[in-house]
């Protein structure tokens, strides 16, 4: 029963001032038999009053706003979280049996929603890759883990590689990325087979041997296995995600959990640094380590825009772009 | 009879309902009076009133965009002097049929956001909703004000060869056109004074106080004046004319988006006086651009955290957000299974049958007989992305089959329904063209009105069947009796 100290801070800085922000949070670990919050302490510059409510998925989400001028803001969550192992599925149902369940749920609430998959353009190559994969006689859980261990062992992951505005396709290309591609590729194989896939964010919290995703918010996908419902893979480590992972939000996909977004008025250009450190209850926290830059994180924030013309040009096509 | 030069052109089309006349060219008796009067005119006098017509259009900045036209913003919107008449029978039927369907539409979507019953038992296929880029899943759980989420419904019915009405579609999210309904009226009051008197035409202009007495039922504070806006995207809007001239009926604020702010999940005009709070918006900004926060973030007509403002029941917003699922072409199928399953009652409006381009067979049925069909991407309005079967060249239908194959979810197919004919003034002399009509329905704590009346669309070009605004079609004053 590890209890971790988690501190995760979101700094927005702007090169001028900036009002009229709205912002959402979804940094509140999700609280169920396999994970308990002791302590939740949320400071943000301004102290504005934080709305939560649970959003589709089940996900509580935070909003606030700041109309002052500001050219700061941080948003330091500073968690006590409490997490239990899961025992691992048994997996003794015949593996005909599992997809045939699986097949079952196509069409149900909520599994239609982690079932369907985008276009992307490299699905008609992935397709080949996840038939050769996948044995008929593999169960779903098998297959998962298989499917795993090939996006770790075909994927380079490289910190800032990639941002959250990268598609599939690139991704792809490349053939490298952060532990939310890996997620997102992972998650495509499994819904390729009809296992329905959602996306966790989180917290990755270190072992002796230290684990790719540190440092940062993490990222991984769960796989809903018949008989024993939905379970956490991590393809970034290529491990089951367990007792060392702690979850915020699960969704289709990374925007449906992204854990910091906001908008704000002003003609400034944002700096986005996050930094996530995490230490057993009975140690000091570690130094925080790696300091992201807007370029390599989660840009949510509407840039400012130096073309003024342009800026004219997209106003007059939204205004003509509304229907009926 | 009338012997009259206006009429010599006039030529019924064959397999036709041609709302003047009868199948033996007799004038139908809600049209006797109106031709009479019109038999008495000299072709000058009506050529006169039909100059007077352009000219108040004009003056009076009566203008509808149409995009890419060349003509810049402020064209007028083409009017036809000849009123469409309805009788009172008509009216009866459409007026229940509405009501009807809007009661089941609003129940639909109450269900679909809460409880979501009637996919549960099989009614609407659930990949429908799912796979519908309309059905919001911020709406989920999310409740508004006495279970109204389709304030204003503008709903599209046309007229099949033996009279029939059918509804075409359902336009449940921001229904446009409801302002040259009221200024068409304006207008023909001017040409023929004494003829809407005589043949006992009921009144529309009621139709701002109505809507304006349903938003001020919506506010949330229970205060003596609430704040009501009119949320616009800006002049380079079709219908920002409309947007104006709704604002200033019903005495509302006209705002755009920068001109709203969010504080602590409540919603402040930005006044010369400082913040104002606002309780009811009737926004005409789609539900993408609505808050940059929730969904498009690209977007600058909006107001970022009025999803949050929304949600904690601290504005009111009209219509409702994620309505797009229920007028959805796709969805449009099953609105007569909805009124079924949630009223128990039989439909009283029909539907074009409509087949979905998503089901092999009636893909494979709908290629085999294109031309005698019209293609629809379900979830855009005005017109826009169609093929008409039996007017395109083999090289349309073949890249539109194409377009179909990548998504066939996204589209619809329905036979061509031949759509009815009402007498319109054009070079001088009376001809039939193509209608339909779109009465605008309002939804408030008391019930649905429907002011007797509606835009009558006119596909002014010879044989079209486009009656859509945004594709150059015009408008007619629409008469229903008492």
């Amino acid at each position: 029963m590890p209890e971790f100290k988690i501190q995760h801070i979101t700094k927005y800085s702007y090169d001028n001032f900036v009002r009229d922000s709205a912002n959402n949070i979804i940094l509140f670990p999700i609280v169920d038999i396999y994970q308990d919050v002791i302590k939740h302490d949320l400071v943000i510059t301004g102290n504005p009053q934080v709305d939560t409510y649970v959003d589709y998925y089940g996900n509580e989400v935070g909003s606030f706003t700041n109309t002052e001028p500001h050219n700061q803001l941080i948003i330091n969550s500073q968690l006590l979280v409490n997490t239990h192992a899961r025992a691992l599925p048994v997996d003794n149902m015949f593996a005909s049996e599992q997809w045939n369940e699986l097949f079952n749920l196509r069409y149900i609430v909520p599994y239609i929603d982690f079932l369907k998959q985008e276009y992307f353009e490299g699905l008609s190559e992935l397709q080949p890759v996840v038939e050769n994969e996948r044995k008929t006689e593999d169960t779903p859980y098998h297959t998962a883990l298989k499917f795993c261990q090939y996006v770790y062992k075909n994927f380079e992951y490289i910190k800032g590689v990639t941002t959250v505005e990268t598609t599939l396709d690139e991704i792809w290309k490349i053939k490298a990325g952060v532990c939310q591609d890996f997620a997102h590729l992972l998650m495509v194989m499994l819904r390729l087979v009809g296992i329905p896939a959602r996306y966790v964010s989180g917290y990755i919290c270190p072992n002796r041997d230290g684990m790719r995703g540190e440092g940062a918010t993490h990222a991984w996908a769960e796989a809903y296995i018949p008989g024993y419902g939905w379970l956490g893979i991590d393809p970034t480590n290529n491990c089951i995600a367990n007792e060392m992972h702690v979850r915020l939000a699960v969704g289709r996909n990374f925007s449906d959990c992204s854990p910091v977004k906001g908008v704000y008025k002003g003609s400034a250009n944002h700096k986005l640094e996050v930094s996530v450190s995490v230490g057993y209850e009975d140690n000091h926290l570690p130094e925080e380590k790696d300091i992201f830059t807007a370029s390599t994180l989660p840009k949510t924030e509407t840039t400012a825009s130096r073309n003024s013309y342009a800026r004219y040009m997209e106003i007059v096509q939204q205004q003509q772009q509304q229907q009926q | 009879m009338y012997q009259s030069q206006h009429f010599e052109k006039y030529n019924l089309i064959n397999g036709v309902w041609d709302e003047m006349y009868s199948e033996n060219s007799i004038v139908r008796h809600h049209y006797k009076k109106v031709i009479e009067y019109l038999a008495q005119e000299s072709p000058d006098d009506l050529g006169k009133k039909e100059e007077l017509a352009k000219n108040l259009f004009m003056t009076q900045g009566i203008t509808f965009t149409v995009y890419n036209s060349g003509e810049g913003i402020e064209k007028i919107f083409p009017f036809d002097i000849i009123p469409r008449v309805i009788t009172s029978d008509e009216w009866c039927i459409i007026e229940k049929g509405i009501k009807q369907r809007l009661t089941a539409l609003n129940l639909f979507l109450k269900d679909i956001y809460h409880n979501q019953f009637i996919v549960k038992d099989g009614i609407v296929p659930i990949d429908i909703i799912y796979s519908c880029p309309h059905f919001l899943r911020e709406m989920y759980q999310l409740n508004v004000p006495y279970d109204i989420y389709v304030h204003i419904a503008g709903i599209d019915l046309i007229r099949d060869h033996d009279g029939t009405f059918y509804v075409l579609e359902d336009n449940l999210r921001t229904p446009s056109g409801v302002s040259y309904m009221l200024e068409n009226r304006e207008i023909t009051k001017r040409l023929f004074p004494d003829l809407l008197p005589n043949c006992g035409v009921r009144s529309v202009t009621e139709y701002p106080s109505i809507l304006y007495k349903n938003l001020l039922s919506l506010s949330p504070r229970q205060i003596s004046n609430p704040t009501i806006v009119l949320l616009s995207p800006g002049i380079y809007n079709s219908a920002y004319f409309e947007h104006t001239t709704l604002a200033r009926l019903m005495g509302v604020e006209l705002v755009e988006g920068r001109d709203l702010v969010v504080n602590n999940h409540k919603v402040y005009m930005k006044t010369t006086t400082g913040l104002q709070q606002v309780d009811v918006i009737y926004r005409r900004v789609d539900d993408e651009f609505l808050d940059p926060l929730v969904f498009n973030p690209n977007s600058v007509l909006g107001v970022a955290g009025l999803m949050g403002a929304y949600r904690k029941g601290n504005v009111a917003i009209v219509n409702a957000v994620g309505n797009g699922v229920a007028d959805d072409k796709a969805t449009y199928i099953y609105v007569p299974d909805m009124i079924k399953y949630y009223l128990n009652e039989e439909p009283l409006l029909k539907n074009v049958p409509t087949h979905r381009l998503s089901n092999k067979d009636e893909r494979d049925h709908v290629f085999k007989n294109i031309n005698t069909m019209v293609v629809k991407k379900t979830n855009e309005s005005g017109g826009y992305g169609m093929l008409m079967g039996h007017a395109a060249t083999e090289e349309e239908i073949e890249k539109y089959k194409l377009e179909i194959l990548k998504d066939p979810r996204n589209f619809i197919a329905q036979p061509t329904i031949s759509l009815s004919a009402a007498p319109c003034y054009i070079g001088g002399a009376l001809q039939p063209r193509r209608i339909d009509l779109r009465p605008y329905a309002l939804c408030g704590p008391d019930g649905i009105e429907i002011v007797p009346g509606g835009l009558t669309r006119v596909a002014l070009k010879e044989g079209s069947l486009v009656v859509n605004s945004s594709q150059g079609g015009g408008s007619k004053d629409t008469w229903v009796l008492a």
